[in-house]
């Protein structure tokens, strides 16, 4: 091939691409979708549930207060601490529930996968950043409530290309 | 290194330096040499802050515009990861051990996974392995695609920074449906993998993968069928076969130079031996053959992960519980277990004491064996060269320095 119609292909096939549609992702407009509710791990099969490894979340009707989170991230991040909650919950008799600094956490959610008892998990909510330092430690309180995430886009594809539709 | 150091107190040793009280006139400090060069060599630093260079510095003396010398000097993103995981138990070296490559980080615990039940004597379920075998090989794709990403910007070429750029999301995607993470996905585990195949992901799998196969493919005509490409780099930094076999580099470097070895056909893993696919080798040894074999691996990528979702089982566990306290009864041995990369073997040898922890782990990195044959192929170069033969050696300077 001659160096004159190799280079009016590679601008043919470079003007061809005008007609394929975009596959970029408008972000804080549209959000990516994604599986399930967040990462979460049955301790009886002992394998974990898919989903994205995002803030988590603390049932604390569940929580015994028994460190396990906390010892498995002393060797990954040291992002748990556990603190004392207010309320005292009959299972749970030291009254202390993991508190999370998110400036220190990698999301790798062994956390999780640390808890017998179904009481942590991980949710879609990955925006968290904040002004402060203070602001990325979540307390137990807030660490409870259920994250309002809309993510509705996802990935399609046709003749003319692949979109975030 | 000499080189620098040499060059800099040259010209300061003429006249003695007055800051130097401790030192006489004439003698310098342990560890400093003065070094006569010739006047006509200049020495570049190349790096570490550029861009060009990663990572690292690339001490280059050109005469005129041709190298006559070259000096890597890898170690500005030492972390220590090595020395790290002797401190932490078999299940919690896991997120940071991948942290060397972040956009191959399922391939980088392969190794240490593999080598981990060979102590813990675990026993992977078939399920997982046919789980690892597509999470590794996604990953693989995702790798190339940021590398070639990076080589086309090196070589002025910004649509193919875009285009894998853009088309790696495709791939990205699947891992955090299949993981929980786009990158670092702390994914494998000793006994298996941390989670199963989530609702329709083989339909999305098969989707993303076949347009992403269709993407790469329309690379020849911009990018590797272009003739200003071919002119850059064919004929740069060639690498005979016996170089490339007595330098000891692996991965694609190795099979552009006619050298065909890939561990996934030499020593099958997993379920790699019941998988169909071939290994592409090119026999050039120049920076145009090692620019195109991942691209040819990444096609090869594609049909072994397809085959692996049609011949998966179609249910069954996909993690072997490990016992809950190991203490004490962990035998003292070693294995060396290695996997081939998006980059090449990578190996991981692991000793084993009577403890929770590992004794010793040691990463056996591709990157740091490409780069060893570097001054060789750029010395006689002309310098606008450097980053065509640099990139093309697949190098990740993290990876090289753990």
């Amino acid at each position: 091939m001659g160096t004159a119609s190799g280079i009016i292909r590679a601008l043919n096939s470079g003007v061809k691409h005008l007609a394929v549609k975009r596959f970029t992702l408008r972000y804080p407009e549209e959000k990516l979708k994604f599986v399930g509710d967040g990462y979460q791990f049955d301790p009886t099969v002992g394998v974990g549930i898919a989903g994205l490894k995002g803030r988590h979340m603390l049932f604390h009707d569940h929580c015994t207060g028994c460190q396990l989170c906390s010892i498995a991230c002393e060797g990954v991040a040291e992002a748990i601490a556990m603190v004392k909650v207010p309320e005292g919950w009959k299972h749970n008799k030291k009254s202390i529930m993991p508190q999370i600094d998110y400036g220190k956490c990698v999301f790798c959610g062994l956390c999780v996968d640390a808890c017998p008892f179904y009481a942590l998990y991980m949710t879609n909510d990955y925006e968290l950043s904040s002004f402060t330092k203070e602001g990325l430690i979540y307390t137990p309180a807030q660490l409870q409530v259920k994250p309002d995430v809309r993510q509705d886009s996802e990935i399609v594809i046709d003749e003319r290309g692949a979109t975030h539709g | 290194m000499d080189g620098t150091v040499g060059a800099a107190s040259a010209s300061a040793a003429a006249p003695p330096s007055p800051a130097g009280a401790g030192a006489p006139a004439g003698r310098l400090p342990p560890g400093l040499s003065v070094e006569r060069t010739d006047e006509r060599i200049m020495t570049l630093n190349v790096g570490p802050q550029h861009p060009g260079s990663g990572h690292m510095r690339l001490v280059i003396q050109v005469d005129g515009d041709y190298i006559v010398n070259c000096d890597p000097d890898p170690g500005y993103v030492h972390r220590g990861e090595e020395k790290m995981a002797e401190y932490r138990n078999y299940v919690l070296n896991i997120p940071h051990l991948e942290r060397p490559v972040i956009h191959d980080s399922c391939n980088v615990l392969y190794p240490y996974c593999l080598g981990a039940e060979d102590i813990l004597g675990v026993e992977v379920p078939e399920r997982a392995k046919y789980v690892r075998v597509i999470a590794s090989e996604l990953n693989k794709c995702i790798y190339i695609q940021y590398w070639l990403a990076i080589y086309g910007i090196f070589l002025g070429h910004s649509t193919m920074f875009m285009w894998p750029a853009g088309d790696r999301e495709l791939l990205i995607d699947l891992m955090e449906k299949l993981t929980g993470a786009r990158v670092t996905h702390a994914y494998f585990v000793p006994g298996g993998v941390r989670n199963d195949l989530p609702a329709n992901f083989e339909d999305a799998c098969l989707r993303q993968v076949g347009y992403f196969e269709k993407r790469i493919k329309e690379y020849a005509d911009i990018f590797y069928d272009n003739p200003i490409l071919v002119s850059r780099t064919a004929g740069t930094g060639v690498l005979s076969r016996m170089d490339a076999v007595r330098f000891g580099t692996t991965g694609s470097v190795l099979r552009a130079s006619g050298v065909d070895f890939d561990l996934r056909k030499r020593e099958p893993y997993d379920a790699y031996g019941e998988m169909d696919f071939s290994t592409p080798v090119l026999k050039d040894g120049d920076s145009y053959a090692r620019s195109r074999v991942p691209w040819l691996d990444m096609m090869e990528s594609c049909r072994i992960v397809r085959d692996a979702l049609a011949k998966m089982p179609k249910s069954g566990s996909v993690r072997t519980k490990l016992k809950p306290n190991p203490k004490g009864k962990l035998p003292h041995e070693e294995v060396y277990r290695r996997v081939e990369s998006g980059r090449g073997s990578l190996g991981c040898h692991i000793v084993s004491e009577k403890k929770p922890e590992p004794y010793r782990v040691k990463m056996s990195v591709p990157s740091f064996r490409n780069l060893i044959c570097m001054p060789n192929l750029l010395r006689g170069e002309k310098l606008g060269n450097m980053p065509a033969v640099y990139w093309s050696l697949n190098y990740w300077p993290v990876e090289a320095d753990r």
